[in-house]
């Protein structure tokens, strides 16, 4: 029962900083409808950036924001040289070789630029661990869930509530009515891409001192973060959350009952079987128009 | 995406003068590999990975077949050429078969594994099917990194003897030939097939899906076929790299190894018949000779490709041509 208990605390802990990946990338994804298989790579330069920022002297806690603001100055430099022009409204198929093509070359350029070792983020929470009620829960990753749920809900609330967040929200429902309600769609989904990097930054950030950084780290969160967001219905916010949490449970208590090993594998079954079973996710609505 | 099509007509079979000119290509093809084969002269290193290239190109081959053919991205198709990697070397290490049987096994494999997988996920397009299909390699490289028999992490080595028939392919030169003229034989394949009913009927799913359907073409069973056709010859290149690499890892089924040979099929041209190999060829034989370390190859070429994407969607060739038209529009404003 204890054993359990901690493992379902675990996986909670564990989607909640899936959700942050997780979030950006349907945002990404509703507003500018391509997916953006470049999400990893901007994960990992979250971590590199708050580990460089850590080595020339500011402590962890302002290297992260200091790191987002550079991942999101990197993510803008690209959405105006690269993505802009690529992507809009053009097949999908360009914006996924694309995408692709600009994870590999960020993955290169931090090899050639920092090395290939995994390199440890160094965190004032440490390795040190909270008993809670006999559980017990790694400082780092109570931070990591308090930083993601209070981003997530900060930015909830942003969307609901502020001119740009009901903007967004519209551009993803329908981009054409938008622009016809005078929205201006191109600014939107500028604005909505250097979100959805700035929270992959601040998730590699988060997690850099948990997993430590290498320059393929981002791989295996962000297919977890493709599951998450498919599970939870591309697009969709809301699914997003709970995708993260199904999956954070769900790969918490298969590692501990069932097999390490194996545990990858699970990701992607329940990407195929949800893809194939209810492609429109858990809490997306059902496309009427399919291209 | 449809400046592609401005590069198809070139490989296209039409009437007479069309088969004249493959067989001008085919013959081009052969001279090609001749000069290759005896050109490189002893140089042992270099015909292997000249050999090796030929294989690469006929993957980048089947994955044109997705790409340039139905325009999917199959982010997944490394798991055909895995199972071509793995077929010949399992057979040979545990059932003491000869290497060309393991081949046969592999494609056959691979050809009927693709029916039931294309059969599930070819009603999703676009992103979709791209993360189904890498979702279906990852779940097969973590099952190779699992079972005993594909030899876990450490992965399958100590061959017994890779040849073809009288053909020892441990020969360098005699490994190129064969590589070279199985290379050739899928071109051929391959042109035939584009010129067939079928080939069109691809064209046409690509360029406006429900136009065809219109049309009375079934795009369901088109599109299957297709992925049916591409993974045994997937397959075929996935065997042929093992007299180069001497050994499969479960690192085979990489999804790298996919985007590589989309680069190649995207800087050769996808739209082009031959533009996959000739893309093969600059992507493995120009960092050889640049003496590129590893990553900046991966970053030169990546970004060489966003440039391909952004500025000519067709290939590299496009950018020759925009540039050709633009010179004799040039002149010709000066003319009057």
């Amino acid at each position: 029962m204890d054993l359990l208990i901690q493992t379902l605390i675990n996986g909670l802990i564990l989607g909640a900083g899936y959700a942050l990946v997780a979030v950006g990338l349907t945002v990404i994804f509703g507003t500018l409808h391509i997916v953006n298989f470049a999400h990893g790579a901007f994960f990992a330069l979250g971590a590199y950036a708050t580990l460089l920022i850590e080595r020339a002297g500011a402590p962890y806690l302002l290297a992260i924001p200091l790191a987002v603001l550079c991942v999101a100055a990197i993510g803008f430099a690209l959405e105006a040289t690269i993505v802009r022009r690529a992507l809009y409204d053009q097949g999908e198929h360009g914006s996924i070789i694309v995408t692709f093509a600009i994870s590999q070359a960020i993955v290169a350029a931090i090899i050639l630029v920092v090395g290939p070792d995994p390199l440890p983020v160094p965190s004032p929470f440490g390795q040190t661990a909270v008993s809670v009620g006999g559980f017990f829960l790694s400082a780092q990753r109570i931070f990591i869930a308090a930083a993601s749920v209070a981003v997530l809900a900060g930015f909830a609330l942003w969307l609901r509530r502020s001119v740009k967040g009901q903007q967004i929200l519209a551009v993803s429902q329908n981009a054409r009515g938008a622009l016809y309600s005078g929205i201006n769609v191109p600014l939107i989904r500028s604005l909505s891409f250097l979100l959805g990097i700035a929270a992959a930054g601040l998730a590699g950030a988060l997690m850099g001192p948990m997993i430590s950084a290498f320059p393929t780290m981002g791989d295996a969160n962000v297919i977890v973060a493709f599951t998450v967001v498919i599970l939870g219905g591309l697009g969709s916010i809301g699914g997003a959350m709970l995708g993260a949490l199904v999956i954070g449970l769900g790969n918490a208590l298969f590692e501990t009952y069932v097999s390490v090993s194996w545990t990858p594998a699970l990701g992607w079954v329940l990407v195929i079987l949800v893809l194939l079973l209810r492609p429109q996710g858990l809490m997306g609505r059902a496309q009427l128009d399919r291209h | 995406m449809t400046d592609i099509t401005t590069g198809a007509p070139a490989g296209r079979a039409r009437g007479g003068s069309a088969s004249l000119k493959g067989a001008g290509l085919l013959a081009l093809g052969i001279a090609a590999a001749l000069a290759a084969g005896f050109g490189l002269g002893g140089d042992p290193f270099l015909l292997n990975l000249a050999g090796y290239t030929c294989g690469f190109a006929i993957f980048a081959l089947s994955v044109n077949v997705m790409l340039g053919g139905l325009g999917e991205v199959p982010l997944g198709h490394c798991m055909f050429y895995g199972i071509g990697a793995y077929a010949p070397a399992m057979a040979m290490n545990h059932a003491g078969l000869p290497y060309e049987a393991g081949v046969a096994i592999g494609m056959v494999v691979a050809a009927l594994i693709a029916a039931p997988i294309g059969w599930l996920t070819l009603h999703l397009t676009g992103a979709y099917f791209s993360i189904v299909s890498w979702g279906l390699s990852g779940v097969a490289m973590v099952t190779a990194l699992n079972l005993d028999v594909t030899g876990g992490p450490l992965g399958l080595f100590g061959f017994s003897r890779l040849a073809v028939g009288p053909f020892d392919l441990s020969r360098p030169q005699t490994y190129f030939f064969v590589a070279a003229a199985i290379l050739l034989a899928v071109l051929v394949v391959l042109y035939h097939v584009r010129g067939s009913r079928f080939g069109r009927a691809m064209e046409a799913i690509r360029q406006g899906p429900h136009l065809a359907r219109s049309l009375g073409i079934d795009v369901f069973r088109e599109r299957l076929k297709a992925l049916v056709l591409s993974a045994p010859i997937a397959a075929l290149a996935g065997a042929l790299s093992l007299p180069y690499t001497q050994i499969v890892t479960p690192e085979v089924m990489s999804v790298l190894r996919t985007v590589d040979a989309l680069l190649a099929a995207l800087i050769g041209g996808v739209g082009l018949i031959f533009g996959p190999a000739v893309g093969a060829v600059i992507f493995t034989i120009l960092p050889q000779f640049l003496d590129l370390d590893p990553n900046v190859k991966v970053l030169v070429f990546s970004l060489l490709i966003i440039l391909v994407m952004v500025a000519a969607p067709g290939g590299l060739h496009q950018l020759w041509k925009a540039a050709a038209a633009r010179l004799s529009h040039a002149r010709k404003g000066d003319a009057p």
